[in-house]
């Protein structure tokens, strides 16, 4: 059905900037608190009042832009966009309008290793909203303004995407640069970083289609499900000799499709005009250059470097550098440490438990120090690969140090020769029939005498020096 | 500029107001006057003039990131006409 079918996609996101207070008032923006607590006579719109900027949320947009490789405008001016709703006390939102704080930037998204740049049209400052509470009574809609009033940086992207799964990539890319950036925290769950997703779709070489909006998804599942209902529904209409409607949606989580919503039908004309009550605001090219000293090393350029010093594939250093955390703890455990153990431990063993126990990297039950010591001991050859799983997995729970767990556990390796020779000796004694055979030209047998002396050392045997002895013995 | 009934009407829905015939007669009239009456500043040539979004030769005032919560709920919801466990609450709007 998708033949010569194209889809144009188009994102705007929205992320919270992660300030102590509000944009244009001195509330709190904590999460989770009593309704209505964090709310100041500016958020609630009392006669009179007049905003004030807050200088951090300038810095983080102007951060935010240079992250996305984006030019920052020296001028740029706040409007108000005009709409009636019981979640925006003031009547009208503070945003940017024609002269955004952020221009033109870009981004790079990898798709199974095709690189592929998204353009950026702009990130601008503006105002959260209240959150409405439909389900607390039958007739009544309950508001809480602690929301309203929160910064937001909304970044545009031009309509570059043209698959769920570009669109995806896009917003989790975003979401790793403000992360590293240190500007948003980028916590879908909790509403700090949302996707509106505009989609089209287009016969091959056709003009560009009319597009439908989604608003306000909040998880990367949720894009994907609703970009696929929507592509789907859109060529489903034009198939059938019907036109798609310019309209907002939304994606319902229970059906997996999304609906119009009609309130926002009579919405559109925001009649947008520059605030009276701010000034423009104009960025001294200093404080610009000053904030881009500040700028920590960007994912695609970690991922460069890993590879190249690590040595590691481009897979594993796309695993270790997609979150900040996590490549700041592999290289807390790869400095001066073996980088095959380093990545295998974070990547596969470390990362298993995590994600068992459904925890960020910051909350890890071993931290990088601790990760680091278990792999010395592996290291000198106190403990065995197979042992040190073991005491991995005791240190999940346990608050004892690596040493103290190996020798708890008895796991430290015998690495003494004369004690496993006695050992061999005496598995050859008891099996002069293998041994037979091994001369006779079953080499094949090695893993058996091997397996022999593992079972009496309870594993403990140095595997490398038993094979070694073993193989020494039997050949003499 | 006229200002006629549909767009006083359009006003009205976006502003959410309720308006009977001889208000909105009466609106009609009154946004005509101001509308023509700030019309006027379109006979200058401003062709060679930057837009300017404020008249006062000042920059915008920034304020450092402090948190301080300075108004309670008992007094943020004083005045409310209804209130509940600390919300708002309004007549029911559906999505």
């Amino acid at each position: 059905m998708n033949n010569n079918w194209q889809t144009v996609i188009g994102i705007e996101i929205h992320a919270q900037v992660n300030s102590k207070s509000k944009l244009f008032s001195s509330s709190s923006t904590e999460f989770g608190s009593a309704p209505n607590t964090q709310v100041s006579l500016v958020d609630a719109a009392m006669p009179g009042m007049l905003p004030v900027i807050n200088k951090f949320c300038i810095e983080q947009a102007i951060k935010s832009g240079l992250g996305l490789n984006a030019t920052i405008n020296n001028k740029s001016i706040f409007d108000r966009k005009n709409y009636f709703y019981q979640d925006l006390p003031q009547g009208y939102q503070i945003s940017q309008f024609k002269d955004p704080i952020v221009g033109e930037g870009t981004v790079e998204i990898d798709i199974d290793g095709k690189k592929k740049i998204i353009g950026i049209e702009r990130l601008h400052l503006e105002q959260d909203a209240g959150k409405s509470l439909h389900d607390q009574d039958p007739n009544m809609t309950f508001v809480d303004l602690n929301r309203s009033g929160i910064a937001l940086m909304e970044i545009v992207s031009k309509p570059d995407m043209a698959s769920p799964e570009e669109a995806i990539a896009y917003v989790r890319k975003v979401r790793t640069i403000l992360r590293y950036l240190d500007t948003c925290d980028g916590n879908m769950e909790q509403g700090s970083l949302r996707a509106d997703v505009n989609i089209s779709v287009r016969k091959e070489g056709d003009e560009l289609g009319t597009r439908c909006e989604i608003k306000n998804l909040n998880s990367f599942k949720h894009i994907g499900l609703a970009i696929n209902f929507e592509v789907d529904r859109q060529i489903k209409l034009i198939e059938n000799g019907d036109k798609v409607n310019q309209e907002t949606r939304l994606y319902d989580v229970s059906t997996d499709k999304t609906r119009s919503m009609r309130s926002k039908e009579d919405a559109h004309d925001y009649r947008y005009f520059p605030d009276p009550d701010l000034l423009p605001l104009n960025l001294n090219q200093n404080w610009i250059d000053e904030i881009k000293k500040t700028l920590p090393e960007l994912p695609d350029t970690k991922k460069i470097r890993f590879i190249n010093d690590y040595k590691i594939s481009e897979y594993d250093a796309d695993v270790l550098t997609q979150d900040k955390s996590i490549s700041e703890y592999f290289e807390d455990v790869a400095t001066n440490r073996s980088t095959k153990l380093s990545v295998s431990w974070v990547a596969s063993e470390l990362f298993a438990v995590l994600n068992k126990l459904n925890l960020t990297i910051d909350k890890s039950p071993i931290n990088s120090k601790q990760l680091g010591s278990l792999i010395d001991e592996i290291e000198n050859g106190t403990i065995s690969n197979r042992a040190a799983k073991e005491v991995f997995e005791e240190m999940v729970t346990s608050e004892k140090s690596v040493k103290d767990i190996i020798n708890d556990k008895g796991l430290v390796q015998i690495s003494d020769t004369t004690e496993i020779e006695k050992f061999i000796n005496q598995v050859l004694i008891d099996n002069p029939d293998n041994v037979q055979k091994y001369k006779d030209g079953k080499t094949k047998l090695l893993g058996f005498f091997i397996g022999e002396v593992m079972k009496v050392t309870k594993g403990k045997a140095n595997p490398g020096l038993l094979n070694q002895l073993v193989k020494k013995k039997l050949d003499n | 500029m006229e200002f006629d009934k549909n767009s006083t009407l359009k006003l009205a829905k976006l502003a959410r107001l309720s308006l009977n015939d001889e208000q909105l007669d009466s609106l009609e009239k009154d946004l005509t006057s101001i509308v023509s009456f700030i019309d006027q500043l379109k006979e200058i040539n401003t062709e060679k003039i930057d837009p300017t979004s404020n008249s006062l030769n000042q920059d915008l005032i920034l304020r450092d990131d402090i948190a301080e919560n300075k108004l309670s709920n008992e007094d943020l919801l004083r005045n409310v006409p209804d209130s509940e466990l600390g919300f708002f609450v309004v007549p029911k709007v559906i999505e």
